[in-house]
């Protein structure tokens, strides 16, 4: 295995091809891990890691927590309200704060986009992101490149359809950065409002027709509809997105035949996803869970063992 | 007193030539090649250049309000320091300077510092709120030249039409902050490439040539004058071209931040807040629309929106931080480091963007220039050494500048106010 020097695990930007190939075949090797009786292997003990969630979640935060405590670190969980967060100081001060109890990483989940280098100076601990406003979730986008090349066999030449929210998502940016590195090809489709503007220049082809994209996919990444967007004129009607952009029976029908649909869920079921494909599509996106596991596991390990540059 | 300036290369907008130039009271009484005069002081420029002292049209005091961030004093250490002799101090302060009293009460402090001449601009409408005019004959009369909501465009185009209409008796000049916010939303960067990469609140370049044409087209309707504020993008510069050389009465200022950094400068510093201004920072296309601009006179001045922020806010993720930077105190350098010494354009032409051409679109007699009988408001120049920019650099309670670290030929060594010294840099060393 490759040595791995990086401190954080910022983005998928940041990551090069060996070192994603190198947290993906860690990661097969602590899947292991969590089928077994003993759930728990001694490669983080001692360390301390802090679940810092300046925004809501239950998946990632519990997803993460696990994957420490199945590495035997010390885990403390601090979810600061969204009142705090209006007040920015509080986040630095939280930081600076928590540094007392001499942390060694950091996931960190917070609304705003960009922000974790400039906040990554107030502590020496390893910062991991969880969620970084619209920007990043790395290892969601980890979670799905492992899933992906567990079912397919292989990452490359893949074309790879992007549906839904683009605009808002760090799900969607994450995807996208990696599956390139790869040389797999992603096309994303979605309203034109929900399209950030100039994404032509990421290097990601844009679709407003999921009729016409459907049957080139080899990977399906769905995307949660956002009930606060709705409302917003991102698109006129749950009824109208649905119609144009949800995955149906009609549409699955003109799919590859091994295609393989990802969502980071929750699904909205009937909204992005008709409940009639749930008995088809749903495992292997309860699978993807387990792989989120797996893939938290390999990236907190060697961020927290790597070895220390100065 | 009497001051004598020897040996001194005078830049005016109109020609650059040698001479010495006696000072007493608070004017130039003589300028010529050699003058014969006991002074009180006597002052070798040889090899510095001496350029009339520098007006901003657009400067943030935070007085009353943010005292913290900024006070009169500070601001006109700030100003001196940077080679300003007058400053127009914008009214979005707390609360803001929307009264005939109010004004009254800052040119009064700032006479007790007595480092600058401040002209307070007045707020356009009562409280900023964009709902109604404010007394502008009473504001002028108090001493206010300029009015502007500055930080809020003019939502309401009855209002402005009203505004622009009433400033011709009035007699005081309407400036306008160009920005739609219904297409800025909560944005902190550039639309673009960058902003679509990091998922990062965007701020379209049209928000800001939306309203520069929507204002031009009022302002040609109603045969009005209008200043546009802070212009930093390639097609509001199209627009005011056009408009000028359709006669439309219109003027405009831009920052040195839009001709010397891009959206490019902001993702290097990895999002530092220090990097975040409105209108935001924008691309190469823009930097070189805006040089072209103030050298083919499209932009009529340079002035800084200088905008002191506390460190607490500047600290913030980017998208949480506050607006803006500091600049009085580096203005000069880099305006002349990326404006003369990269050959856009030449040192008449810096001394008509710095002070002739406020002082004209202020209607301010009897500055912006050196001559006889004129005002002596007076920088002292060094354009052969260069400065890094510090935290020391800037005499202004905040130190936000993106130029941090950065350096710039032209170090302002002296800044005579009304006939005294007010900066020294040897005596500040």
């Amino acid at each position: 295995m490759e040595e791995w020097n990086k401190k954080h695990i910022l983005g998928i930007k940041d990551l090069d091809r060996s070192e994603i190939e190198t947290i993906l075949s860690l990661a097969q090797s602590f899947k292991g891990i969590s089928r077994r009786d003993v759930k728990k292997v001694p490669a983080l003990r001692g360390k301390t890691i802090v679940n810092l969630f300046f925004e809501n979640s239950t998946r990632t935060r519990t997803s993460f927590e696990l994957a420490a405590k199945r590495l035997s670190a010390d885990v403390l969980n601090f979810s600061a309200s969204a009142s705090s967060l209006n007040k920015g100081e509080t986040i630095i001060d939280t930081i600076k704060t928590l540094e007392a109890y001499h942390p060694d990483i950091f996931v960190v989940r917070i609304s705003s986009s960009a922000s974790l280098p400039v906040l990554a100076k107030y502590t020496k601990a390893s910062f991991v992101n969880a969620g970084d406003g619209q920007n990043e979730h790395p290892t969601q986008a980890l979670l799905d490149m492992f899933t992906t090349q567990e079912v397919l066999g292989t990452l490359e030449g893949l074309n790879v359809l992007v549906v839904g929210d683009i605009l808002h998502s760090r799900v969607a940016r994450s995807d996208i950065f990696g599956f390139e590195k790869f040389g797999s090809h992603v096309t994303v489709c979605a309203p034109p409002t929900l399209i950030p503007y100039g994404f032509e220049e990421i290097g990601a082809t844009i679709s407003y027709e999921l009729d016409k994209e459907i049957e080139k996919a080899d990977v399906i990444i769905m995307l949660r509809v956002q009930k606060e967007r709705q409302g917003m004129s991102y698109f006129p009607t749950l009824r109208e997105y649905t119609q144009l952009f949800a995955l149906t029976p009609e549409r699955m029908r003109k799919a590859k035949k091994n295609v393989i649909v990802l969502h980071p869920s929750p699904v909205n079921w009937d909204e992005e996803i008709c409940s009639s494909l749930k008995e088809k599509l749903h495992p292997l996106i309860l699978k993807q869970a387990e792989n989120g596991l797996a893939v938290r596991m390999a990236a907190l390990f060697l961020v927290g063992t790597r070895r220390r540059t100065l | 007193m009497k001051i004598l300036i020897k040996n001194a290369t005078i830049v005016n907008a109109n020609k650059v030539f040698k001479a010495s130039i006696l000072i007493e009271k608070e004017k130039i009484v003589s300028l010529a090649q050699r003058i014969r005069v006991k002074a009180d002081k006597e002052i070798d420029a040889e090899g510095k250049y001496v350029f009339p002292g520098f007006i901003d049209m657009h400067a943030h005091f935070r007085t009353p309000g943010r005292e913290d961030e900024e006070d009169l004093l500070s601001g006109a250490q700030a100003a001196v320091r940077g080679g300003y002799t007058t400053i127009c101090c914008m009214p979005n302060t707390n609360p803001a300077i929307d009264n005939e009293a109010r004004v009254k009460w800052l040119i009064e402090e700032a006479q007790k510092d007595d480092l600058i001449d401040l002209f307070p601009a007045g707020a356009i409408t009562k409280e900023r709120a964009g709902k109604e005019l404010t007394e502008f004959t009473a504001l002028r009369r108090a001493g206010a030249i300029l009015v502007t909501d500055d930080g809020n465009a003019l939502k309401d185009l009855l209002i402005l039409r009203r505004a622009l209409e009433y400033s011709k008796m009035a007699k005081v000049l309407i400036a306008e902050h160009c920005e739609e916010t219904a297409l800025t939303q909560k944005g902190s960067l550039r639309e673009g490439y960058i902003s679509s990469k990091y998922g990062i609140g965007a701020i379209p370049a049209i928000a800001e040539s939306l309203i520069v044409a929507r204002d031009i087209e009022l302002a040609r309707y109603l045969d009005a004058r209008i200043h546009l504020m802070h212009i930093s993008t390639a097609r509001s510069i199209e627009i005011i071209k056009r408009a000028k050389k359709d006669g439309v009465r219109v003027s405009c200022e831009t920052c040195p931040h839009y001709f010397s950094l891009t959206v490019d400068d902001v993702e290097a510093a990895q999002f530092s807040g220090n990097f975040k201004v409105n209108p935001p920072l924008g691309d190469k296309k823009d930097i070189e629309a805006v040089k072209k601009a103030l050298r083919d006179g499209v932009i009529d001045c340079i002035s800084t929106d200088h905008a002191p922020h506390s460190p607490a806010e500047k600290e913030l993720p980017f998208e949480e931080a506050p607006f803006g930077f500091v600049g009085l105190e580096t203005a000069f350098a880099i305006s002349y480091t990326n404006l003369v010494k990269s050959k856009i354009m030449d040192l008449k032409n810096l001394a008509q963007k710095m002070s002739y051409n406020p002082a004209r679109i202020l209607g301010l007699e009897g500055r912006g220039k050196i001559a006889k009988n004129f005002k002596a408001d007076i920088v002292i120049v060094d354009l052969s050494r260069a400065g890094t920019i510090t935290e020391a650099t800037f005499a202004s309670k905040s130190k936000n500048s993106p130029f941090l670290g950065k350096e710039f030929f032209g170090v302002v060594e002296t800044t005579i106010h009304n006939g005294r010294i007010v900066y020294s840099a040897s005596s500040n060393e």
